[in-house]
């Protein structure tokens, strides 16, 4: 029975990893530090696995477990570099660095969310996943209209970084 | 176009640049142990109860004369043998609330209750440590008072000592114990501080949302 178990599991992880893979990509900024939350977050969702029961789907699941990871239970391991220390300073573009171009913009754009702190950058990572409001509301625990509100200023943050 | 439109436009198309695992890559991963503040907090909580414990039973077990000692004034004190029943079912009564505070600890739930059952957690752990810090406290001051009144040489000393003496020499004694809790206290407040440092700046975040 817990090899039938471990086997749909492992299956349906390898599915869907890009889940992991996509928070791992917005809460570390290395490859070490990007295997270590994908090994932490794939434990969590092994844990939680049983109790399972598939009355959502499993992807909608993993993201809950994924960022919860992220956000709350991951201690960074001593070989990673420290994204967090970065937070609530003020990052400012020099004119000189902003280029019209889409590819330049979207550099800076990735850039710019990964200064965002973590509750921001879980509200930004469902919002990018198409997830509506009500969806956002329940994985955070906050009402959709704080959810709304909490997006426009990052809307606005974003806006303010691009254009300093 | 809105800044996070064109970031959404983009993220969609950045599956294919992921390194893809096998099954055989994952199924190693399952064995590894978990890192997580939840793991911790429990082992930082298992070793607490048994400092504690320990600090309470190891002096009445490393020494016979001590021993003998302790189980006569057992014997003839009923207010100290209801003090110390009651110092155990108040261990017993951590050690439930503590095993009931853990297991509501679930990954599953949302954000913000997730923070919630963790710091509720470690609330228990901060009640347990103060009313081992008050316990302490109180204990070092009796037993002080009292190993000054049972030395002859030293009750001798206090006995010539005039008001002003006295309250400087009781001062003086709590004020040791007291800066001695306080040591043990601050050392506990880095402890949990360090450990739950993101966890209490995310778990504000989301609290300063609701405002």
């Amino acid at each position: 029975m817990d090899k039938e178990l471990e086997h749909s599991f492992v299956e349906l992880l390898e599915q869907h990893q890009n889940i992991i893979h996509k928070v791992c990509r917005l809460y570390t900024n290395n490859y070490d530090a990007h295997n270590d939350l994908f090994q932490e977050i794939t434990i969590q969702l092994w844990k939680a696995y049983p109790k399972f029961r598939g009355d959502s789907k499993f992807s909608t699941w993993m993201y809950r477990v994924g960022l919860n990871t992220a956000i709350t239970l991951y201690r960074k391991s001593k070989r990673t570099i420290n994204t967090q220390d970065f937070d609530g300073v003020e990052f400012k573009m020099k004119a000189e660095d902003y280029d019209d171009t889409e590819e330049q913009q979207l550099k800076t754009l990735y850039k710019a969310v990964h200064e965002l702190n973590d509750i921001e950058k879980a509200l930004v990572f469902l919002y990018l996943e198409d997830k509506d409001y009500r969806e956002i509301s329940e994985t955070m625990g906050i009402s959709e209209v704080n959810a709304r509100v909490k997006m426009n200023r990052i809307k606005t943050k974003l806006k303010t970084i691009l254009n300093p | 176009m809105d800044e996070l439109e064109l970031l959404k436009k983009d993220w969609g198309k950045q599956d294919s640049t992921y390194k893809q695992l096998s099954t055989n890559d994952i199924y190693p991963m399952l064995q590894k142990k978990s890192s997580s503040i939840v793991k911790t907090l429990f082992y930082i909580s298992i070793g607490e109860l048994v400092f504690w414990i320990l600090i309470n039973t190891i002096p009445y077990f490393s020494s016979d004369s001590y021993r003998e000692k302790l189980d006569a004034v057992y014997s003839n004190d009923t207010i100290l043998v209801g003090l110390t029943i009651i110092s155990y079912a108040v261990i017993l009564l951590f050690i439930y609330l503590l095993f009931k505070s853990h297991k509501a600890i679930s990954v599953t739930d949302n954000a913000k209750k997730l923070m919630e059952s963790i710091l509720k957690t470690r609330r228990v752990i901060k009640y347990y440590v103060i009313y081992n810090l008050v316990m302490a406290f109180v204990s070092m001051v009796v037993g002080l008072y009292f190993s000054i009144i049972h030395n002859p040489k030293l009750s001798e000393t206090i006995s010539h000592f005039n008001q002003k003496q006295l309250m400087m020499t009781y001062a003086i004694m709590i004020g040791c114990v007291a800066v001695f809790v306080v040591i043990i206290w601050l050392f506990y407040k880095l402890l949990y501080g360090l450990l739950l440092k993101r966890l209490n700046r995310n778990y504000k975040e989301l609290k300063k949302l609701e405002v």
